[in-house]
């Protein structure tokens, strides 16, 4: 009976935690999980509440988490004026379930999405003023929320940071990047060696590509910003910096779930999804950001779609020293652009 | 075919020899006390905590002559255990499982013990965190005690000191490295690095068992 006590204790510690609590405050930090469909999705709330206006990161990848935008930067930048939420999609960063891997497809995620943003109006009430912000993968997946049904009507503005909408168009974008930026390169003979494999893989591989050749074109975007001094290095030990201890990062979890959901069948069917052709419905307020030195979602992609969606209220701006993660490379431009819009969006 | 046959004749026949030759073995029935283990467990700085009964199977008692005339005196013990244990990890998940294991444990003849222990159970977790539901016209509603049942295997070793060898105190302490993995997490494996610092009692009678044991002199 004795030893029974403690576990009973337990039972009743362990079901606490989970009673539904919500700070409206100018420095909270809440997490809630939301459980759809054979996944629970971690959702990290920090900073303003009492602004009543949320900026929901959607992450890259798939499978990356949203750890990494939760930089001090940030809070000390965005989250003293709005609230942030930083959602792990399913089968990501701190997400758990079960043998869920059939329902890791892009309708499912643009389900959870919509969902997110009714829990988010749910818990800090119906008159929240909600902006996505999607993220290479994540400009995917918000531009799949954005043009489905009437789901932008519930948002107030849409933001697209280095984000790919047109994964076909990507990878044509990509090849082009990397000859015209390689052949300058091997001109000024910089890294020459290593442009010169670049340039002739880009030269050999022109169009309709494979998903084997979209992946070798991304390996080669991935280390194409690497070759610029301007723009910083993001790896996995710059990212380790942001105290991932203090900040209770479940490290095994957040590496285990992207190794799966990058090598996932999904990004088979999704190497040719696009989104082009039905941004005409959209009529929301849009921010465009992107780096200049962006290989792997250039800036074409951000043309395409303020060339499409259907709204005078848009945006595009060029960081001149950021690749990839304009969030991490760029800061103070990032948070700039996002505060300037979210102000006059809200 | 046939050659195969005797090449394993042969080659089980000589691991025999090998691994027998030059011992004298004496084997006896005794009655032996289970233990119980209670540990602090810690991943990083998450902690957790580790109850545990250990049943003994058996026991081997080894003397080993070195080159040196020196006699080297350690014993064996092989012991079923069941342990419950449960570690909190800040807003990601609390987790308390069940396990069985074999430990193989040696300790020398000054008190000096290792181990090695897997083990195979059943994890359930709970959400750090209200957990929502939302239904497709949008209305939302709380998941009450949400978390997963996953499968568990634990593989772990360590050192410890026992008391009742030189102090005859009924009790080691030990510390452990153990690595568990949990699945199917997310269609995929879990895997976390767990520290255990702990205390095994050896309580006189309490659930006395006959074990096989054995003395060898190699």
């Amino acid at each position: 009976m004795k030893l029974i006590i403690p576990f009973v204790f337990l039972f009743f510690v362990l079901t606490s935690c989970q009673k539904e609590k919500i700070t409206i405050g100018t420095n909270v930090s809440e997490t809630f999980y939301l459980d759809n469909n054979g996944a629970s999705m971690r959702l990290l709330v920090e900073g303003n509440t009492s602004s009543h206006t949320f900026l929901v990161f959607v992450h890259g990848g798939p499978g990356t988490g949203s750890f990494i935008y939760n930089t001090p930067y940030i809070s000390q930048n965005i989250e003293n004026k709005y609230a942030v939420v930083y959602w792990d999609q399913r089968n990501a960063g701190a997400s758990q379930g079960n043998s869920n891997g059939d329902h890791l497809n892009l309708p499912q995620m643009t389900d959870d999405l919509k969902k997110v943003v009714q829990l988010i109006k749910h818990r800090y009430g119906q008159d929240s003023g909600i902006f996505i912000l999607g993220h290479s993968f994540g400009g995917l997946l918000t531009a799949s929320f954005m043009t489905k049904d009437d789901n932008q009507s519930m948002v107030k503005g849409w933001i697209f940071a280095d984000g790919s909408h047109n994964y076909p168009l990507n990878d044509s974008l990509t090849r082009q990047m990397l000859l015209a930026f390689g052949q300058q390169q091997v001109i000024q003979n910089r890294n020459a060696d290593s442009w010169k494999i670049i340039i002739q893989y880009c030269n050999t591989h022109t169009s309709n590509f494979t998903f084997e050749e979209s992946n070798q074109l991304f390996a080669y975007a991935t280390n194409a910003e690497t070759n610029f001094k301007k723009v910083e290095e993001i790896n996995l030990a710059t990212l380790l910096q942001d105290d991932p201890v203090k900040n209770d990062w479940p490290i095994t979890s957040i590496l285990l779930n992207l190794r799966y959901s990058s090598d996932a069948q999904f990004n088979r069917d999704l190497a040719n999804t696009e989104f082009s052709s039905m941004l005409g419905v959209v009529t929301t307020p849009t921010l465009l950001l992107c780096g200049k030195y962006d290989f792997i979602c250039p800036e074409g992609l951000e043309e395409d779609v303020y060339n499409r969606i259907n709204t005078t209220d848009k945006k595009i701006v060029i960081s001149p020293i950021s690749g990839h993660n304009i969030m991490l490379q760029d800061e103070s431009f990032f948070c700039k652009e996002v505060n300037t819009f979210i102000e006059s969006h809200q | 075919m046939r050659f195969l046959k005797l090449y394993l004749v042969l080659l089980i026949s000589s691991c025999s020899i090998h691994c027998f030759s030059q011992s004298a073995d004496s084997v006896w029935v005794e009655k032996k006390s289970s233990n119980l283990s209670s540990s602090y467990i810690s991943s990083l700085i998450y902690p957790g905590a580790r109850l545990g009964v250990e049943l003994p199977v058996n026991t081997i008692y080894i003397s080993k002559i070195r080159k040196s005339g020196k006699t080297r005196v350690f014993t064996k013990d092989r012991f079923v255990t069941a342990n419950l244990s449960w570690y909190h990890h800040p807003a990601f998940h609390d987790n308390v499982y069940l396990s069985v294991g074999w430990t193989m444990r040696r300790t020398k003849s000054n008190g000096f013990m290792t181990e090695f222990s897997p083990e195979v159970g059943l994890s359930r977790t709970f959400l750090a965190g209200t957990t929502y539901r939302v239904d497709d016209n949008g209305n939302v509603s709380i998941k009450k005690r949400a978390g997963y049942y996953y499968t568990l295997f634990s593989v772990g070793g360590g050192i410890g000191y026992d008391f009742s060898i030189t102090q005859r105190k009924p009790f080691s302490i030990f510390s452990k490295f153990n690595v568990l993995m949990m699945f199917p997490y997310n269609s995929t494996i879990y895997l976390r690095p767990v520290v255990e610092i702990g205390l095994i009692y050896k309580p006189f009678g309490f659930l006395s068992l006959k074990v096989k044991s054995k003395s060898r002199t190699k």
